[in-house]
Parts: C-alpha cells; sequence; structure tokens
C-alpha cells in the first residue's frame, strides 16, 4: 500500500499538464471566440453562440471519446494529446464567456471616450478595455481551473496516466480500492484547494481594488 | 448518416433513460442532502460547523470520477457492494449535496436579518421560522441556480461510462463498437446531450429574467 | 385625546400598594460585543401601564437595551425580571422555553418593519397566532382583522406588505406585535424610517396603544412624541442611564450637562 504512492503521485505531473494545457488552449482560443460573440457581424455571432452552447452542453467525457475513438479513424492522436484537445475546446467555451462579461462589464462610455480621442478600435480594445476587463474575467476563470484540475481525472478514461489512471491500475493489480483511491482523491484535494483559495483571494483582491 | 441515426436512436433513447433516471435520483437525494450540509455550515455548534465544511471540500475536491471510483471500487472492501446504477447515484449525491450546499447556504443568508429577528421577537420556534419565514423566502434565491445545477447533473452522469453504467454515452460507445462508427454515433449523442442542456438553460434563463422584475 | 398626566397619576396610585414589584426589571444588564462594553450595568424600574422613552445620542446603547428585553441579544450579565421574577436563570445562557416564554410576554416592533414579504398582510398578523398561541386559523384571522381594523388597515388584508406606504406597514406590524396578547411592547425608532406624515400616523397609533394601559418601552429621535406621550423619560449615553424622570423634568429643566447638551443639539434642528 505504501509503495503505492510513489506510482500514485507519478501521476500528478500528467494531471497538471493535462489542466495547463487544456487551460492554455482555452486561454488562448477565447479571445477570439469572445470577440466573435460580440462581433457586429451576424454570422458570425451565430456561429460563436453556437458553438459555446454546444460545446458547453456536451460533457468534457463525451468530447474526450469523441477525439481518441471518433476520431481514430482518422487519426491516432496520442491520449494525452486528445485530452489536452478535448479539454481545451470546453475551456475555450467557458473561459470566451468570462472574457464576454469583461468586455461588457466596460462601460459603453469607454469606447465612446477612446474613439473622441482618436484612438483606433484595436488600440482602444486592448490598451482601454482589455487592461480593465481583465479584473471581472480574471476570477471566473481562476475558479474554471479549479474545475479544470477535477475535470482533468475524465483523462483517465481514454487511458491517460494520470492519477485517476494509475489509482485504477493499482486496483486492478490487486489492491485494496478504498484506501488507493481516497489517497487519489487527497492528492487532487491537496492541488486544488490551494488553488481555489488562490482564486479567492485573487476574486476578493480585485474586488477591492477595482471598488475605490 | 442520419438513416443510421434513426436506426440508432432508440438504443441511445434507452441510455437516456438511465442517465435520466439517475438525475432525478441523484437529485432527489443530493438536494436534501446540501440542505442539510447548508444548516450544518451555518450552525452556531463550532464541532457541527467544521465537520460540515470538511465534508463539503472534501465532496468539491475531489473530482466526481474519482468519487465514483471509490463507490464502485472501493466501497465493496468494506462490504458494501453496489451496482454501477447505485454507485452513480451514490456518488452523483454526495457531490450534488457538496456543490448545493453553497447554493442552499446563500439563500438562506440572503433573507434579511430583520426577517428572522422579526420571527424570533414573536416567539415562533426555531423549525416554525425555518419552515414559514426562512425557508419560502430562500427559495427565490435558491431555485434558478438549483436548475441550472441540474444540467450540470445530467452531464455528470455521462461518467457512468466508466463503471459499465448503460447510460447515453455508453450506449453510444456500444454501438460504436459494434459499427465502429464511433464518430458519427458520438456526435449523435452528443447532440442529444446539448440539446436537453440548452433547452433547460435556455428555460432557466426565461423564468430568471421573469421573476427579476 | 388622552390626557397623560392624568393616566400617570392613576397608575402611580395602582402601583403604591408596596408589594407589588415593577412589571419589568431589567437588573445590572451588562453587554458587551468583543470586549467592548455596549451597556453598563443598567437597572430600570417599569411599571404596569407606564410608557418609558428613551433618548440619546447614536451609539448610546438604546437599541441594544431594548434588544436584551426580549433576548435578541442575550446580556453579558445581569437578571431580567418581569413580575419580580427572573425570566431567565442564567442570563447568559437562556433555555429554549425561557426565550419562548419571555418573547410571548414581550412584544417588539423594529425600525425597518420586517413584515415577511412572502406572505398578505392578514397571514403576517394570523401566522404568529397559529404557531405560538395554537389558535385556529379562522380564530387568527378573525383577531388580525379586528387589530387590523383598529390600526386603520382592515382594508390591506389581502395586499402583500410590499405594497403598503412605510407607514401602513409599521401599523401592520404594530398590529402583528398585538395580535399575539403581549404585556409590554418595545419599538425601537419605529418612526425613523418614514417620512414625517407617515411617522404621524405610526405615533397616532402608539398613543392610542399607550392609552389603553400598554407598558411600552420606545426608543425614539422624536422628542415631541417622549415629551407627549411618555410617562418617563431615560436619557441614555456611552452605555449608561445619565438620568432619567418626567418628561417636563428631563426636557424642561435637566439636572445632567450632558442631557443638556444633547437636548440643545437636537432641539435647534
Ligand atoms: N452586533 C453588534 N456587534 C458589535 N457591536 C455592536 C453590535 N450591536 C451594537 N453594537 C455597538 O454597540 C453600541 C451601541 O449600539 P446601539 O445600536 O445599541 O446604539 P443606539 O443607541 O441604538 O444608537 P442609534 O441611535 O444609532 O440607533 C454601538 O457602538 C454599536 O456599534
Ligand atoms: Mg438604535
Amino acid at each position: 500500500m505504501i509503495e503505492a504512492i510513489p506510482f500514485l503521485l507519478q501521476g500528478l505531473g500528467t494531471t497538471v499538464i493535462i489542466t495547463f494545457g487544456s487551460f492554455l488552449i482555452g486561454a488562448f482560443c477565447a479571445v477570439p471566440l469572445a470577440l466573435a460573440r460580440l462581433s457586429d457581424i451576424a454570422p458570425l455571432r451565430w456561429l460563436a453562440t453556437a458553438y459555446i452552447e454546444v460545446v458547453r452542453g456536451i460533457p468534457p467525457i463525451a468530447w474526450m471519446l469523441v477525439l481518441f475513438y471518433g476520431l481514430g479513424r482518422y487519426v491516432t492522436l496520442p491520449p494525452l494529446l486528445a485530452a489536452c484537445l478535448a479539454l481545451g475546446a470546453v475551456s475555450t467555451a467557458y473561459l470566451a464567456e468570462n472574457y464576454r462579461a469583461g468586455i461588457q462589464a466596460v462601460a459603453g462610455g469607454q469606447w465612446e471616450g477612446a474613439g473622441a480621442l482618436g484612438l483606433s478600435k484595436g488600440d482602444t480594445f486592448w490598451r482601454v478595455i482589455a487592461p480593465q476587463g481583465i479584473g471581472v474575467a480574471l476570477p471566473p476563470s481562476a475558479s474554471y481551473a479549479v474545475g479544470l484540475l477535477k475535470d482533468s481525472a475524465v483523462a483517465s478514461v481514454i487511458g491517460v496516466s494520470d492519477i485517476a489512471f494509475r489509482a485504477l491500475t493499482l486496483n486492478q493489480q490487486g489492491n485494496p480500492g478504498l484506501p488507493i483511491f481516497l489517497a487519489a482523491g487527497v492528492v487532487y484535494m491537496v492541488v486544488s484547494v490551494p488553488m481555489a483559495v488562490l482564486a479567492r483571494k485573487a476574486d476578493t483582491f480585485i474586488r477591492t481594488r477595482s471598488a475605490v | 448518416m442520419f438513416e443510421q441515426w434513426i436506426q440508432w436512436l432508440p438504443g441511445l433513447l434507452t441510455g437516456l433513460q438511465t442517465s435520466l433516471a439517475v438525475t432525478g435520483l441523484s437529485l432527489l437525494l443530493g438536494l436534501p442532502l446540501g440542505l442539510l450540509f447548508a444548516f450544518g455550515m451555518i450552525s452556531r455548534t463550532r464541532i457541527l460547523r467544521q465537520a460540515t465544511i470538511l465534508i463539503v471540500e472534501l465532496g468539491r475536491g475531489i473530482p466526481l470520477l474519482v468519487v465514483l471510483y471509490v463507490v464502485y471500487f472501493g466501497l465493496p472492501d468494506g462490504g458494501i457492494v453496489l451496482e454501477s446504477f447505485a454507485a452513480a447515484v451514490v456518488a452523483i449525491a454526495f457531490n450534488t449535496g457538496a456543490y448545493t450546499s453553497e447554493i442552499f447556504r446563500a439563500g438562506l443568508l440572503s433573507v434579511p436579518r430583520g426577517h428572522i429577528e422579526a420571527a424570533q421577537s414573536l416567539g415562533l420556534n426555531w423549525t416554525d421560522e425555518a419552515r414559514y419565514i426562512v425557508l419560502p423566502q430562500a427559495l427565490r434565491a435558491i431555485v434558478p441556480p438549483l436548475m441550472s445545477y441540474s444540467v450540470i447533473v445530467f452531464q455528470a452522469t455521462s461518467l457512468g461510462y466508466a463503471i459499465a453504467l448503460p447510460e447515453l454515452l455508453n450506449s453510444a460507445y456500444q454501438i460504436g463498437s459494434v459499427t465502429f462508427e464511433f464518430l458519427s454515433v458520438f456526435i449523435l449523442a452528443g447532440l442529444i446531450y446539448a440539446a436537453l442542456s440548452i433547452v433547460v438553460s435556455r428555460f432557466v434563463d426565461a423564468i430568471h429574467s421573469k421573476t427579476a422584475h | 385625546m388622552i390626557d397623560n398626566q392624568q393616566k400617570r397619576t392613576e397608575g402611580a396610585a395602582g402601583t403604591t400598594d408596596a408589594q407589588k414589584a415593577p412589571q419589568l426589571q431589567p437588573k445590572d444588564i451588562h453587554k458587551e460585543f468583543n470586549g467592548n462594553t455596549v451597556l453598563s450595568d443598567i437597572s430600570l424600574d417599569v411599571n404596569a401601564g407606564e410608557v418609558v422613552a428613551f433618548i440619546g445620542p447614536s451609539g448610546a446603547g438604546k437599541s441594544t437595551l431594548l434588544r436584551c428585553v426580549n433576548y435578541l441579544e442575550t446580556p453579558s450579565s445581569g437578571d431580567l425580571l418581569i413580575d419580580g421574577k427572573p425570566t431567565v436563570k442564567i442570563a447568559s445562557k437562556p433555555t429554549r422555553n425561557e426565550l419562548m416564554n419571555l418573547r410571548r410576554q414581550v412584544g417588539m416592533v423594529f425600525q425597518s418593519f420586517n413584515l415577511f414579504p412572502h406572505i398578505s398582510v392578514l397571514r403576517n398578523v394570523a401566522l404568529p397566532q397559529e404557531r405560538v398561541l395554537g389558535r385556529s386559523r379562522k380564530e387568527a384571522e378573525e383577531r388580525a382583522m379586528e387589530l387590523l381594523t383598529r390600526v386603520g388597515l382592515g382594508d390591506k388584508a389581502d395586499a402583500r406588505p410590499s405594497k403598503c406606504s412605510g407607514g401602513q406597514q409599521q401599523r401592520i406590524a404594530i398590529a402583528r406585535a398585538l395580535a399575539l396578547d403581549p404585556e409590554i411592547m418595545l419599538f425601537d425608532e419605529p418612526t425613523s424610517a418614514l417620512d414625517p406624515e407617515l411617522g404621524g400616523e405610526v405615533l397616532a397609533v402608539m398613543q392610542e396603544l399607550a392609552a389603553t394601559g400598554m407598558t411600552m418601552l420606545v426608543v425614539t429621535h422624536e422628542m415631541s412624541f417622549a415629551r407627549r406621550v411618555s410617562d418617563r423619560t431615560v436619557f441614555m449615553a456611552d452605555g449608561r442611564i445619565v438620568e432619567q424622570g418626567a418628561p417636563e423634568q428631563v426636557f424642561g429643566a435637566p439636572r445632567e450637562a450632558r442631557t443638556k447638551k444633547f437636548l440643545e443639539a437636537v432641539l435647534e434642528r
């Protein structure tokens, strides 16, 4: 049982890679998606809305299976990549909604004010709107990252050797399941609780700062 | 493609029934649990409060899939053997309780302090105060987010795939493993998930904007 | 209008017989919040039928004292006697039963009305009677109707509280408390949240109640009400009773410099 712990912990790296990998994909791809969602061009807006709604409407584990088994006929993705892409696609949709809320929270007067100063639309967005919107978008995105850590366990069903998968392996090798899975749960907690605390701290920090 | 879909649909709908049954039962057990946790978290008894917070943090900090593994693969070591359906309900209900406790707590705390003091000064006892004054008012703040949460529960039932529960996703997988049309059948299953989720979410939004007036 | 002068002499005559203890006696009530003393050893004798007005600067502890009288706040130490008997054995540890008994005898009206927004005006007044006194629904609603009519709001019975003006809500709150047949009524700034005109409606109801011989403790910023209606005015500052006496004395010839300063500041406005 004690020997099992190092084996379990080796999965932590993989879990972290899935979490960060998919969060990075999402954080990056959500920018154009959020802009499309707020675009003046109706079809673009519809497409973005459809992506966000549909992707969020389908559970992450289903995305995992789609990319791994569904695409399996055409390309064989390494499980780790499939997991990152699947969760990346999902986080893109969620983070885009956070970004949108951030952008919309910045008062419309800011656009007009910047326009009156002769700033271009691009400059206005990147230099005036985005820096203010980040305060609104960041805290929910940080909590989303915590959620992503827990969702990453789903990667075990396509054979990614993360914490959950290693716990399952140990159990199938004949180790008693209860302590193994509880230990796995504790490992997740050890990472997710500090992350959640940090996210909450960031939230209150930003709130108090922007309240002044 | 559509012909295949029509052919597969009955099988998927049977799976959907299981998903919905797990959703319903998990909510039925999980919501009272969430309310209980909420009362525990605002209790004046310190031990009770801390114990509840610990349980809730466990429920929120451990991935649901791992909780599912604990219940399905782990509990048999303690002599409790559950089949996949019951295991899924137990795990998801626990998860629901942990997550919705925060919704209940916020709802209970949304009732103005003055109303509670008024109830106390009128001499209402604790249970009457909860039943006639606090809960009816708190429900307004609680019901909309709980309905949104039910969508999350529905989606969470797909984790049953990992313990061979014949729910929607697993049914799709079974069809795929016979026909090798994984992509097509997963798309169909995905559309079913999305359709239900979107419809319920829209419905909740509609109610929400209506009551907001 | 009842002449309170006359009523007071009657009340005083009634209590001359020495056996009869005052109806309400907070004794050495001490209250701290996290080490800050908010009430220091307050003692008071309130006779049946007496109307006591509490005035004083913000933060003096008036609300806290009132809230200690029905244990919405638990005193840190001291005793609370009703009819000469302690209401709570260990002041800082009231039992559930002691609280129920105490609150049955003492009604309270808040600055912010605190009507229950999710039920009708009639149900606001009837529900506590059903739950606390075990009255039947019919009985409770009849009594509620009677009281609502008495405060001039019989026609609002079926409305939601939010459809009533502030003054109406406060009169409903008074009816709700009265419906439980309390022996003592507490009012914490019942008109502070109201326009003068609406406050007047409430004060009229309170004055009428005083005339019926109800024992009343009223925290108020309405100096003219305190002066006109109270039998005794208590001036509090810094968690202490600085001075008390007949309103004519406290307002007309305050003994303490602190009282004088306060009254000058208030009456100047
Ligand atoms: N729950 C509490 N926790 C901590 N301090 C409190 C609490 N309630 C009251 N206090 C403090 O006790 C003191 C007395 O407050 P209280 O409300 O009794 O004054 P008051 O005379 O009613 O004033 P006001 O005229 O403003 O209503 C104040 O300094 C207040 O800050
Ligand atoms: Mg006060």
